[in-house]
């Protein structure tokens, strides 16, 4: 595509973008399209992680320590924008904790122990009353403070929320694009390709993969505590559901793992689809755009949706 | 004192004796040729000397640093670099990520310039003749450009000694003779070569000295006429040179 065209199509892509909240959407529509965002980093977290190899079946995990985080800390007094980022460093401690883990296990096992992990936590959310407030959770997490623009009249206030919702979406974008031209990103590449390889030729595999775990942990964390901030409650069925581990894996299948833009694009897609489409009319189907994008992966596009639009990557030096 | 010295090498997979107490010195500057039947344990002493293997006894030492106890890249660092007898690029990766990775982590602090980074994997990609599929996936390359894209991974960390494995195997008469140039050509600029090759022929028009393995044992050490002069070894342990 010509210079021009790209720089026309990214201006109405930015329009588009900026553009829901000033433009009278619903209240409910605009939150649907900030979760939907959220989860847009939720899968770009995850797909930090694919990158080097590491599969898990454990984001929930993440998500969970970030929001019981940053809202344990926000109910403390703290700013709801220190309780979030504090969420996202006990996301990422998380995360390097069980990160260890990759140092001796591989593929399918260490799927297993990342969800494991996960069920560990919500276990420690659900019993520890004192703290978590048990089942129950925790309640009146305060509201985000509001941003001095736009207006909290514009689309009742929501307008706020989706803007960080994209910030975050665009910062772990950002993130992410840097890994790829980067040192980390050419030993990711070659520890995903061959550990054993990648060790001889000078790279030791576990810090590089801590680094991974911790920047997928705090990203997926800090999506967690923004999450908890604008529904106001936490509960441990709610941030360490299997939906936050099992769905950010399906989106970023279906959006091709490795590529930049694939994992968050097949989010907001399956997200709005089944949000918008299947849930207010056949709700017992709501479910139903994820099992078809894996089939989709599975019989016409075994790199995902984004890897048929992949330029290949030329050297990161 | 030898660049590499291993004193008493065993190595046993359970009831399997791959290693049974093999000694080697070789010194710098040295190539030797490493020859012996298939199972013989060649290429179990290159992933010992490599980090892929411990020993259950004996030790290897590089240049005064012991071997055995080190991971894979310490021992890369240290200037010990390989290849594989099946070729084992990054199959998804371009051919430059595949080069500029050793480059990149040869050292804690390697090249910090980018510059300098790509005039290295410009430079050895030249060597190996694969500049011109630079942009190509490993995995797109034939058997002959991954063995040569082998060498250029095993160079990219500028290693004092090279293991080499195979180097010439499944390749015709003329990609051979390639591999036999970039030996010369490696042997001139200095390196110590370790080299395992199938066929005996190739190994005696570059090797300084031979080294014949069967059943874990070292039985044969010598110049690679003296070697290969003794009809009942070659006979014994090395069969017929089936390659043209």
């Amino acid at each position: 595509m010509p210079r021009g065209g790209l720089i026309a199509t990214g201006l109405v892509g930015l329009a588009l973008i900026l553009l829901p909240p000033l433009s009278g959407f619903h209240p409910y529509y605009l939150y649907l399209v900030s979760t939907g965002l959220l989860f847009g980093t939720l899968a770009t977290s995850w797909n930090i992680l694919a990158y080097a190899g590491q599969v898990s079946f454990g984001h929930a995990a993440f998500v969970g320590l970030g929001g019981y985080g940053a809202a344990l800390a926000s109910l403390h007094g703290l700013s709801p924008w220190a309780a979030i980022a504090l969420g996202g460093g006990l996301g990422a401690a998380g995360a390097v904790i069980i990160g260890l883990a990759s140092g001796r296990l591989q593929g399918a096992s260490l799927a297993l122990a990342t969800l494991a992990y996960a069920e560990m936590w919500r276990a420690i959310a659900q019993n520890w009353d004192e703290v978590t407030g048990g089942g129950a959770g925790l309640i009146g997490i305060p509201a985000l403070p509001t941003l001095p623009w736009p207006s909290p009249d514009v689309s009742g206030g929501r307008a706020g929320g989706y803007y960080l919702s994209l910030a975050l979406l665009a910062s772990v974008l950002a993130v992410f694009a840097g890994i790829l031209r980067s040192r980390l990103g050419l030993a990711l590449a070659a520890i995903r390709e061959e550990e054993e390889r990648a060790g001889l030729l000078g790279v030791h595999p576990l810090p590089w993969k801590l680094l991974a775990f911790g920047l997928s942990g705090f990203w997926s964390a800090l999506a967690g505590g923004l999450y908890v901030h604008t529904v106001r409650v936490v509960e441990p069925d709610l941030v360490f559901s299997l939906h936050f581990s099992i769905l950010p894996l399906v989106m970023a299948t279906f959006g091709g793992v490795g590529t930049l833009l694939g994992p968050a694009g097949a989010a907001l897609g399956l997200y709005l689809a089944s949000e918008l489409f299947l849930h207010p009319y056949v709700p017992a189907f709501h479910q139903l755009p994820y099992a078809l994008a894996l089939i989709v992966v599975a019989l016409y596009a075994p790199g995902g949706l984004g890897t048929l639009f992949r330029r290949r990557r030329h050297g990161a030096a | 004192m030898a660049l590499l010295e291993a004193r008493g090498l065993s190595m046993a997979f359970g009831g399997l004796q791959a290693l049974r107490g093999v000694d080697i010195a070789i010194e710098a500057r040295q190539v030797v040729g490493l020859l012996g039947p298939n199972g013989s344990g060649k290429t179990t002493l290159f992933n010992i000397l490599s980090g892929l293997l411990r020993p259950t006894t004996g030790e290897a030492r590089f240049d005064g640093a012991r071997l055995t106890t080190l991971p894979p890249w310490e021992i890369s660092r240290l200037g010990i670099g390989r290849t594989f007898q099946i070729a084992r690029p990054f199959a998804h990766s371009t051919v430059w990520d595949n080069v500029l990775v050793g480059v990149t982590f040869r050292a804690r602090r390697g090249p910090r310039a980018a510059l300098e980074r790509r005039r290295e994997v410009e430079r050895l990609l030249a060597t190996v003749g694969l500049l011109d599929k630079a942009r190509a996936t490993a995995g797109e390359l034939s058997l002959g450009e991954r063995k040569r894209l082998e060498l250029a991974m095993a160079l990219s960390t500028r290693p004092t000694l090279l293991l080499l494995d195979e180097l010439a195997s499944g390749l015709s008469p003329r990609g051979r003779e390639e591999v036999m140039g970039f030996y010369g050509q490696l042997r001139g600029e200095g390196l110590t070569i370790f080299a395992i090759e199938h066929s005996a022929r190739v190994l005696s028009r570059v090797a300084d000295r031979l080294l014949v393995l069967d059943q874990g044992t070292v039985v044969a050490d010598g110049r690679p006429e003296q070697v290969l002069a003794s009809t009942r070894l070659v006979e014994a342990y090395l069969g017929e040179d089936d390659e043209p």
